[in-house]
């Protein structure tokens, strides 16, 4: 990473000397500035290079494709029309009483009307509705983690720390199976509450269930951007603080939580945005009553009714995106310069006093770990016993012996399960190598001052928005068919593209975990090492790049993470079972029984394990935030 | 080639990702492709298509079928294997399989876009496809007046297309499967209404399940969608008895297997596979609500754009004859196409047929399944 010329300045001229280069008395050090000048000149080449191309990685597997699409909402029959947003926006099934207004009807009429009982939310109130809730209760359970990450050392926190991306790479059906395991009439969950005398809970087929799940998935990332933001924040301010007058907790309020409130409140807009738009869990969970708007986009395409898919696909994007501009517009206004990178020092969780304040925080994590152990533990507990369970109840191998015997018997055109591990692992590294200088490359260009830069990263944000399955359906049109230019027709498919596919939709994470990191770069740092002769790069290596490192780690590890749970693109852009992945396999596995699904659900959870144990074991101390 | 040699190298340096600046920088990495646009007649295809099928020179005697992923991949039911095997052996030919994830939307796109099908026929083709196809589809995407040696013995009532397109290869029931340990299911569709039945149903989502469409046409079928109590009615009482709707099959079947619910809507073949696992045949009951159940014929269809339609046309001959017939229904789990198949002897004490087999046919469905689907959506996730 260390010849990213991260350039985080954005005045025109900055480099100090420029002005006295004929100045005959300094010729020797005139001539070491304009070796630093044209360095200077060839880093902003570079930099230009690197954001041209990945606009064009960006343009090629996402825009261009998703534009194919979105298209048919307004062009219907090859005529131009709003009529399809129309109809839409006057549908008080998707819009509830808000459609009336669209419709002409005065709206304090329908601001009465909504306050009363018979008020309808539509489709995408729902969606909106529980997405808030769902980031509610992924807060809840991801703050308390990031408490116990980065303030405590004990014995297998790094571990745990890596572990916590796993529920990231898990298919829904996976989360499905451990989670009606868990959460059922006849799950853990009951027993328990049975063992204690407790009457049990019907969770299945509720809201509560869906929250619960979309919490397994996000409030791991939550706790991680939440991590990264409390660990480095710079001890000697608190110290500072301290020495001041202030009590802990004062320095907590004007110190620490300064630091931290951004990350949180990004991982919360980044899990609103995600549980906006993702559906197969809360069908799989919560049932057809608690649909959202992606579930009827996917049954519109499934009936080949495109415009009126892209149309709500609009609508959904348009919201997603909103939500992340407040959030940007949040993050440039309220991010805190931050000049140092000694954390602050971690507390066992054995107190070394026995007083209440040193209890009662530890106290609280004891409770958050019983609450986490149903939450995330049991569901992934859960999955690998079913893994090892046969038909009749009793404990097997035979999932497993389905995998070694397909991996040793299985036709080509069939999914075999190493192949599937060996691409996952191959595509997951590639996509990571190409999401980083993007995504290191977008933050740079979205973290300097002109007017508009905030819309610029919330674009750059839109592969987090789009409906999934309309990227899948553009890629087929736009890469996998090929576009027709001079007479012939230009296809990409394969594994090329399945790792610019992966990258693209890994590297919004980089950009928003290292941002921030950019953001707070306390200006006059970087001055100053300029005025006592850096050269730029040399900037970039010693200052800049160790305080934004944590976050190009973390994002990096997002990245992985995503490639190695990617299924819509990929499954679109493979040439065949030899370009299959884990997750692909783990579809395909799918049969009456789930086990051997569950089996390769369980080898997918291991491979990804074992990666994130060794990235970061292999990463050093800053790594794995 | 176009992708069949680069398939596998995914290492690319992240330069070579850099020095793309848009389209036509592409051109050249792993997985692309250039064709001529106006290739009328199809001879230049030593191109492979996006699953993985790549031809060789011999065009001739190479079949390509395009089908859905468990038909050759999954750990239960996949007869496409033996199929391709056998079909290889006594047709002196080659046979690959193409299973896009979209399925046959998947080759409609395809029409749609101008590319080439690269694909011969599909298996796989029921009525409700072709209906949805049409309506969104202007062109001809199968040929019609489709005929086969050896059609002559498909059972009466089971071809489905007005217009000749399919060939049905077997059919199926979707039914209610139950765990007589637990409940013993109604006789009729009112007695899923009983208070005794509260919250024991679990379904499945019509627009995003076949057995969960199949079942919702079933009500319609048997209520109507118009008068005094129609479908609609009685998913309304339906609901008001804590019926479970999932999306897929899968999951619904998973919170039946976990004792969720002691009800789901399945396959009558569900004693099949119970007995394969070992599983207490008490748990897997089957019901025919009021000794229906609705049939699910699926089809064979040949592309209007197929390179090698009488090797297809041999293919389909092939899937009819008796022991090929008897080797579908075993490996798929469903009921032959034909009068002639030879069947396991034990096989009808497993898989159940029932005495009335309901279905709505093309004419039927054109017009109004899309709307039956949606009004249902719009009773059911009403916010």
């Amino acid at each position: 990473m260390s010849d990213d010329p991260v350039d985080d300045d954005g005045t025109p001229d900055n480099t100090s000397g420029d002005t006295r280069d004929d100045d005959p008395e300094a010729s020797a050090a005139s001539g070491q500035r304009r070796t630093a000048r044209v360095r200077d000149r060839l880093e902003r080449r570079v930099l230009a290079a690197l954001a041209l191309g990945t606009l064009g990685v960006l343009l090629v597997v996402f825009y261009y494709p998703v534009a194919t699409v979105l298209v048919e909402s307004v062009v219907v029959d090859g005529v131009v029309t709003l009529g399809v947003f129309v109809e839409l926006l006057r549908d008080p099934f998707y819009f509830g009483d808000l459609a009336r207004v669209f419709a002409g009807e005065n709206p304090l009429t329908v601001a009465r009307d909504f306050l009363g009982p018979d008020r309808r939310i539509g489709i995408i109130g729902f969606t909106a509705y529980q997405a808030a809730l769902s980031t509610l209760v992924s807060v809840a359970l991801g703050v308390p983690l990031a408490y116990l990450l980065a303030r405590f050392e004990f014995r297998g926190r790094r571990t745990l720390r890596s572990l916590t991306i796993l529920p990231f790479v898990l298919p829904s059906i996976m989360v499905a199976v451990g989670f009606v395991a868990t959460f059922g009439r006849t799950g853990t969950l009951n027993s328990v509450l049975g063992a204690l005398g407790l009457p049990p809970v019907e969770l299945m087929f509720t809201l509560e269930a869906i929250l619960i799940a979309h919490a397994f998935y996000n409030a791991p990332l939550v706790a991680r951007v939440t991590t990264a933001a409390w660990e480095s924040v710079d001890a000697s301010a608190i110290e500072t603080a301290r020495s001041l007058g202030a009590g802990p907790l004062r320095a907590f309020y004007d110190v620490v939580a300064p630091q931290v409130y951004p990350a949180v409140l990004m991982g919360a807009a980044l899990t609103f945005v995600f549980t906006f738009g993702t559906f197969p869990i809360v069908l799989a969970l919560g049932g057809f009553q608690l649909a959202t708007v992606e579930v009827f986009i996917y049954r519109l395409v499934r009936d080949l009714n495109y415009a009126e898919a892209a149309a709500l696909a609009v609508v959904e994007l348009v919201i997603s995106l909103a939500v992340l501009f407040a959030y940007l517009r949040y993050e440039a206004k309220h991010t805190v310069q931050s000049g140092g990178v000694r954390p602050l020092p971690r507390k066992p969780l054995v107190p070394p006093v026995n007083t209440v304040r040193e209890w009662l925080p530890r106290a609280g994590l004891g409770v958050y770990a019983v609450v986490a152990s149903f939450v995330f533990i049991a569901p992934i507990a859960s999955m690998i016993l079913a893994s090892v369970t046969g038909g009749d109840g009793a404990l097997t191998l035979e999932h497993y012996r389905f995998l070694l015997d397909r991996q040793e018997t299985g036709a080509a055109f069939q999914v075999r399960p190493w192949p599937a591990i060996r691409n996952s692992l191959v595509f997951a590294a590639a996509s990571a190598l190409v999401a980083l200088p993007m995504g290191v490359v977008i933050a740079v260009v979205t973290t300097r001052e002109y007017l508009g830069r905030k819309l610029v990263g919330t674009l750059a944000m839109a592969p987090f928005a789009v409906s999934g399955i309309l990227v899948g359906l553009g890629l087929l049109r736009g890469l996998v068919f090929g576009v027709e230019i001079g007479g012939w027709r230009i296809a990409i498919a394969g594994s090329a593209a399945i790792v610019a596919a992966h990258a693209v939709s890994g590297y919004p994470f980089v950009v928003r975990t290292v941002a921030p990191g950019l953001e707070s770069l306390d200006r006059s740092l970087i001055e100053s090492a300029r005025a006592l002769g850096a050269s730029r790069s040399r900037v970039v290596r010693d200052i800049e790049l160790p305080l934004v490192w944590p976050g190009v780690v973390a994002g990096a590890a997002f990245a992985v993470a995503i490639s190695m749970g990617e299924f819509t693109s990929t499954i679109v852009l493979a040439t065949g079972a030899d370009a299959y992945t884990m997750p692909i396999a783990i579809e395909r596995f799918i049969g009456r029984r789930l086990g051997p699904a569950t089996a390769m659900g369980v080898v997918l959870l291991v491979v990804t394990a074992i990666s994130f144990v060794v990235i970061e074991r292999l990463g050093g101390d800053y790594s794995g935030l | 080639m176009i992708n069949g040699s680069n398939a596998d190298d995914g290492t690319h340096s992240r330069r070579e990702f850099i020095a793309l600046g848009g389209a036509a920088g592409v051109t050249g990495l792993a997985g692309c492709s250039a064709e001529p646009v106006d290739d009328t007649n199809g001879e230049g295809s030593g191109n492979g298509d996006e699953n993985g099928v790549v031809g060789d020179g011999d065009d001739d005697r190479v079949l390509t079928v395009g089908t859905f992923g468990s038909f050759v991949d999954a750990p239960s039911i996949s007869p496409g294997e033996w199929l391709k095997d056998e079909f290889e052996s006594r047709y002196d030919a080659e046979l690959q399989y193409a299973t896009p994830d979209n399925e046959l939307n998947y080759y409609v796109e395809r029409a749609a876009s101008g590319a080439q099908m690269d694909a011969d026929l599909y298996v796989g083709v029921n009525t409700e496809d072709l209906v949805q196809i049409d309506e969104a589809y202007d062109g001809d995407l199968f040929v019609s007046d489709l005929e086969v040696d050896g059609d002559e013995e498909i059972r009466d009532g089971l071809r489905f297309d007005p217009f000749g397109r399919t060939v049905p290869y077997d059919t199926g029931y979707v039914s209610l499967v139950y765990d007589s340990t637990e409940t013993e299911a109604p006789e009729t569709f009112e007695g899923l209404l009983e208070e005794e039945h509260r919250g024991d149903l679990i379904a499945q989502n019509p627009g995003s399940s076949t057995t969960g469409l199949r079942f919702v046409l079933h009500t319609v079928h048997r209520f109507g969608d118009e008068g005094e109590y129609d479908y609609l009615d009685f998913w309304a009482d339906l609901q008001e008895n804590d019926v479970r709707v999932t999306d897929a099959w899968d999951a619904a079947y998973t919170s039946w297997s976990e004792g969720e619910a002691p009800m789901v809507v399945s396959y009558s073949t569900d004693q099949v596979f119970a007995s394969q696992d070992g599983a207490d045949l008490d748990q897997h009951q089957i019901r025919f609500l009021n000794d229906e159940a609705y049939a699910t014929p699926s089809g064979m269809a040949l592309f209007e754009d197929a390179e090698n339609p009488e090797l297809a046309r041999q293919f389909m001959s092939f899937m009819l004859e008796p022991d090929v017939q008897g080797e579908i229904v075993e490996r798929n789990v469903s009921f032959p196409a034909t009068e002639t198949a030879e069947l396991p002897a034990d096989y009808d004490e497993l898989a159940h047929e029932p005495d009335v087999p309901v279905t709505f046919d093309y004419d039927e469905l054109q017009g109004s399944m899309e709307g039956w689907v949606s009004e249902w959506e719009r009773q059911l996730a009403g916010n």
